[in-house]
C-alpha cells in the first residue's frame, strides 16, 4: 500500500518537472559561428539618403532575426559589426534552408512564433503581406521613402505592395544567361546563342561533338525557389514589352494561342526529348547546377547573376575564370530581376517604440546606408559578387573592380537595364507557382501538351484569384 | 476503548479500499493526460478545423463550411493521381519490406558466431531518421558524382550516368527501394522473433517425412508466422502510406507529379497553398484509408481462422 502510493508520488512528480521543464520559454535562437572579420573597402560612392542617427535607445532590446543559409558567416560578422555600433540592441540570428525558407516561416508566422526581422523575397511579398505577417517599413522607418530614389525600378516594385514599401534590400540580381566559353569554341562557336534556335543548334552541335552529353542544365527542381524566375526569364526573353503572363486585369494570356509561353514551352520539350537537356534539371537546385557547371558537364544554364563570382573563382574548377554572361536568347533579351530584402514584422511594432527604432537602426545599417555610405550591401557585392538595387553602387570603383573580375560589367549592366520584375505577383502568386512548377515539369517531360499545361496554369490563377 | 479500536480499524480499512480502487486510476492518470493533451485534444481539434475554411492568410475568417473541405480535396486536380501513386507506392513497398524481411530474417535465423552482431547492424537503416535516410540515398543517387552511377560506370555496366531522380519512373523506384531499406530491418527483427519461436521439432518431423526447405517453409513456417506476418502488414502498411520525409527531402514530389503522394499534398495543401482546413481534411481523408486498410486486414485474419477452425 505504502509502495503504491511512494510510486504514485514519483509518477505524479516525474510529470510535473516535465511539464515545468516544457513550459519554459523556448529555445534560444541558434547562433552562428563567430566568422573571420573582413571589412569591406571604403569607397567614395556616397548616398543621397538620410543621416543616420547616433545614439543607441536606451532600452536594451533583443531582437529576432530569421534568414536562409546563405553567407551565414558573413551575416553574423555583419550583425557583430551592428550590434558594436549599437551596443543595447541584441541581434539573435537563426537560418534556415533556402528551399524550406517559405514554408519555415509561414510555420512560424501561424504559430506564434514570428521572427521581429527577416530576410524576404519579392515572390513572397504580396502573400505575408496581405496575410498581416509583415509591417510595411515606410510607416515605421522614415528612412525608408528616402533611399527609395536609389534603387533600381523593378527592385522597389518588388519590394511594394499596396503603395507601402515593405523592406530594404541587400541584394537584388537578374537571372542571366551563362555559357563556358571554352567549351563554347570546343563546339566551333565564337559567339553564344542569340535566339532560342541559336541555343538549341549550338547545343545539338556540342552535343554531336562529344563535348557534353546534355549540353544545357537547369536548377528547375519543384523545391527551387529560382525555377520561376529562370523559366520567365526564357518568355521575357522572346516577348517585346510588358504583359507577357497577365493582361492590366490579371487575367492570363500567357495560354493564348501562339503565346511565347507556348513558344517557350514546345521549345524546352523539343530540347528535352532531343538530349540537350539533362535530365536531372527537373531535381537541381542552385548549388548543383553550379557545381556541374564548374565540373564541365554543360555549356549553357540560365542563373542568378551572382553565380558567376563562385563559377568564375580561382581554384574553383578547371574552367574558373571561363565562364561568361550572355544576353537572355531571344528578341527582347530580357529576364527577370529579383529582389531580396529585409523586413520586419508586426512582433516588433507590439514591442513598443524601443524596438521600433531598433528595428529602424537595423535596416538603415543592413539594407541603407552607414555615414553616407551602403557598406553591408557594398560588402555582399565585393566580397560575393551579388547584385545589389542600389543604383549608385554601380559606379563605386570597389564593386567595378570586383565584378569585373567574374563577369562582363557593361553586360550585368545592361541586363539590370533589360530585367522586368514578375507579373502577377498577387497574395496567390506563390501558390500559382507551387502548382505551376509540376505543370511545367509535366510539360517538358511529354506528359502533356504545352497547350493543356498551360490552360491548367491559368485555369488554376483563375481559381485562386476567384478565391 | 475496544470499541473505538475498532471504529478506527473500520475506518482505516474504509479509506484503505477507497484508495485501493481510485490507485489504479490515478497511476494511468499520468499518462492518460498526456495521451489526452498530445493525442486526443489536437485529433478532435484537427477534426474540427477540418469543417471550417481555414486560409492562412485570412487568419480573421473562419466561416463553417461543413464537408466542403473534403469534397474540395477529393474532386481536386491532384487526388486521383496521387492516390493512385500512393497506392503503388504502398503496394511495392509493403510487399518489398515483407520479402526483404523474410530472406533476412532466415538468414539471421542461424547458429552463427557472428549473428548477434549482425542482428544490430541490420536495425542501423531502420534507426536513421528518415530525412538522414533520405538526404543519404539522394547523395548515392546523385547524377552527377553519386556513388551508384560511378560504380556502375566503373564497371562499364553504364556508358553514361543515369539521372534517378530526374526520371519519373527511376524517380519512383528510388523512392521505393530508399523505403524498404529503411523499413525492411524492422521487418526482419519482427519476422525473426517468429522464426525463433517455431519449435525444430516440427522441421525436423517434416524433413523425416521427406519434406524439403520450401516445402517446410511453405506448409510450416509460413503458416505459423501468419501473426507476425500481419503485425508488420498492418505497420508498414500504415507507414508506407504515411510516407512524407523521404519523399520532401529526395524528391519533393517530382519530377512533374511522379513521386508526389497523398501525404505529399497534405503538407502541400497548409503549407504551400495555405488552406489549413484543406490539408486537415486530406489527412483524415488518409487516417480513414489506413483504418479501412487494417480494419480489412483483421478481418481477412479472422476469416482465415475461421476456416481453418484455428
Amino acid at each position: 500500500m505504502r509502495t503504491k502510493l511512494f510510486t504514485l508520488i514519483m509518477i505524479v512528480s516525474i510529470l510535473l518537472s516535465a511539464c515545468g521543464g516544457a513550459a519554459t520559454t523556448a529555445a534560444p535562437a541558434t547562433q552562428a559561428p563567430a566568422p573571420a572579420t573582413q571589412a569591406p573597402a571604403q569607397s567614395a560612392t556616397t548616398s543621397p539618403a538620410a543621416a543616420q542617427p547616433t545614439t543607441a535607445p536606451a532600452v536594451p532590446v533583443t531582437m529576432s532575426f530569421d534568414a536562409w543559409s546563405y553567407g551565414v558567416e558573413t551575416v553574423a560578422d555583419n550583425i557583430k559589426k551592428f550590434e558594436a555600433l549599437n551596443p543595447n540592441i541584441t541581434i539573435n540570428f537563426t537560418d534556415s534552408s533556402w528551399l524550406q525558407f517559405h514554408d519555415t516561416m509561414v510555420a512560424a508566422f501561424t504559430s506564434g512564433s514570428s521572427p521581429d526581422l527577416l530576410e524576404s523575397s519579392d515572390a513572397w511579398l504580396a502573400e505575408w503581406a496581405s496575410a498581416g505577417w509583415l509591417a510595411p517599413l515606410d510607416q515605421y522607418c522614415p528612412n525608408t521613402v528616402a533611399y527609395a530614389k536609389d534603387l533600381a525600378p523593378y527592385a522597389l516594385e518588388g519590394m511594394t505592395y499596396n503603395g507601402h514599401i515593405y523592406g530594404l534590400s541587400y541584394y537584388a540580381d537578374t537571372m542571366d544567361f551563362m555559357y563556358n566559353d571554352t567549351l563554347l569554341q570546343k563546339g566551333g562557336f565564337t559567339t553564344p546563342p542569340a535566339t532560342l534556335d541559336d541555343l538549341y543548334n549550338q547545343a545539338v552541335q556540342l552535343k554531336a561533338k562529344g563535348v557534353n552529353q546534355y549540353p544545357i542544365i537547369f536548377a528547375w527542381s519543384q523545391q527551387e525557389g529560382a525555377f520561376p524566375e529562370a523559366w520567365m526569364s526564357l518568355i521575357y526573353a522572346q516577348h517585346q514589352g510588358g504583359n507577357a503572363f497577365f493582361d492590366n486585369n490579371l487575367a492570363p494570356v500567357f495560354n493564348l494561342p501562339g503565346s511565347d509561353a507556348y513558344n517557350v514551352s514546345e521549345w524546352l520539350r523539343k530540347s528535352y526529348a532531343a538530349g540537350l537537356i539533362d535530365p536531372v534539371s527537373l531535381s537541381t537546385a542552385e548549388i548543383d547546377q553550379v557545381k556541374s557547371m564548374q565540373a564541365g558537364s554543360h555549356t549553357f544554364t540560365i542563373a542568378p547573376q551572382y553565380n558567376m563570382a563562385e563559377l568564375n573563382a580561382p581554384n574553383s574548377g578547371n574552367y574558373a575564370g571561363q565562364f561568361k554572361i550572355a544576353l537572355m536568347p531571344g528578341p527582347s533579351h530580357a529576364g527577370v530581376g529579383y529582389v531580396r530584402f529585409y523586413a520586419m514584422t508586426p512582433e516588433v511594432v507590439k514591442a513598443g517604440q524601443a524596438y521600433i527604432d531598433a528595428a529602424c537602426k537595423f535596416m538603415d545599417y543592413f539594407g541603407g546606408t552607414t555615414n553616407g555610405q551602403y557598406i553591408v550591401v557594398k560588402r555582399w557585392a565585393v566580397e560575393n559578387g551579388l547584385g545589389f538595387a542600389q543604383l549608385p553602387l554601380f559606379d563605386d570603383p570597389d564593386v567595378l573592380a570586383a565584378f569585373s573580375k567574374w563577369g562582363d560589367v557593361p553586360t550585368i549592366k545592361q541586363n539590370a537595364t533589360l530585367a522586368r520584375v514578375q507579373e502577377g505577383l498577387t497574395p496567390y502568386s506563390a501558390q500559382w507557382m507551387t502548382y505551376s512548377v509540376a505543370e511545367i515539369q509535366k510539360g517538358i517531360l511529354g506528359q502533356e501538351s504545352s497547350t493543356d499545361m498551360l490552360n491548367n496554369m491559368a485555369d488554376e490563377w483563375n481559381t485562386l484569384k476567384g478565391k | 476503548m475496544a470499541i473505538e479500536q475498532t471504529i478506527k480499524k473500520q475506518s482505516y480499512r474504509k479509506k484503505n479500499r477507497i484508495f485501493e480502487g481510485l490507485y489504479p486510476f490515478g497511476s494511468i492518470l499520468p499518462a492518460a493526460i498526456i495521451v489526452l493533451l498530445f493525442t486526443i485534444y489536437p485529433l478532435i481539434y484537427a477534426v474540427r478545423v477540418s469543417f471550417y475554411k481555414n486560409i492562412l492568410t485570412q487568419p480573421n475568417s473562419h466561416p463553417f463550411i461543413g464537408l466542403k473541405n473534403f469534397s474540395d480535396v477529393i474532386t481536386s486536380y491532384y487526388f486521383k493521381t496521387s492516390l493512385i501513386n500512393t497506392s503503388i507506392y504502398t503496394l511495392v513497398v509493403v510487399a518489398g519490406v515483407i520479402v526483404f524481411g523474410l530472406v533476412v530474417a532466415t538468414l539471421l535465423n542461424t547458429k552463427i558466431r557472428s549473428v548477434g552482431v549482425l542482428k544490430i547492424i541490420i536495425l542501423l537503416p531502420w534507426a536513421i531518421p528518415a530525412v538522414v535516410a533520405g538526404l543519404m540515398w539522394k547523395w548515392v543517387l546523385n547524377s552527377d558524382f553519386g556513388i551508384l552511377n560511378s560504380l556502375l560506370y566503373s564497371f562499364g555496366i553504364i556508358k553514361s550516368y543515369i539521372p534517378f531522380l530526374g526520371d519519373p519512373i527511376l524517380a519512383r523506384i528510388a523512392l521505393i527501394i530508399a523505403d524498404i531499406w529503411k523499413e525492411g530491418p524492422l521487418a526482419a527483427i519482427f519476422i525473426l522473433s517468429g522464426l525463433q519461436l517455431i519449435p525444430t521439432e516440427l522441421n525436423e518431423a517434416a524433413r523425416i517425412d521427406g519434406g524439403n526447405g520450401l516445402s517446410i517453409f511453405r506448409h510450416i513456417t509460413l503458416p505459423l508466422l501468419r501473426p507476425i506476418l500481419m503485425v508488420v502488414l498492418v505497420y508498414e502498411t500504415m507507414t508506407a502510406i504515411l510516407t512524407f520525409d523521404i519523399v520532401y527531402v529526395m524528391t519533393g514530389g517530382g519530377p512533374g507529379d511522379a513521386t508526389s503522394l497523398l501525404s505529399w499534398f497534405a503538407y502541400a495543401e497548409i503549407f504551400k497553398f495555405l488552406n489549413l482546413g484543406g490539408g486537415v481534411a486530406l489527412a483524415i481523408i488518409i487516417a480513414l484509408i489506413t483504418l479501412l486498410l487494417i480494419i480489412l486486414y483483421l478481418l481477412a485474419l479472422r476469416t482465415e481462422d475461421t476456416v481453418s477452425g484455428g
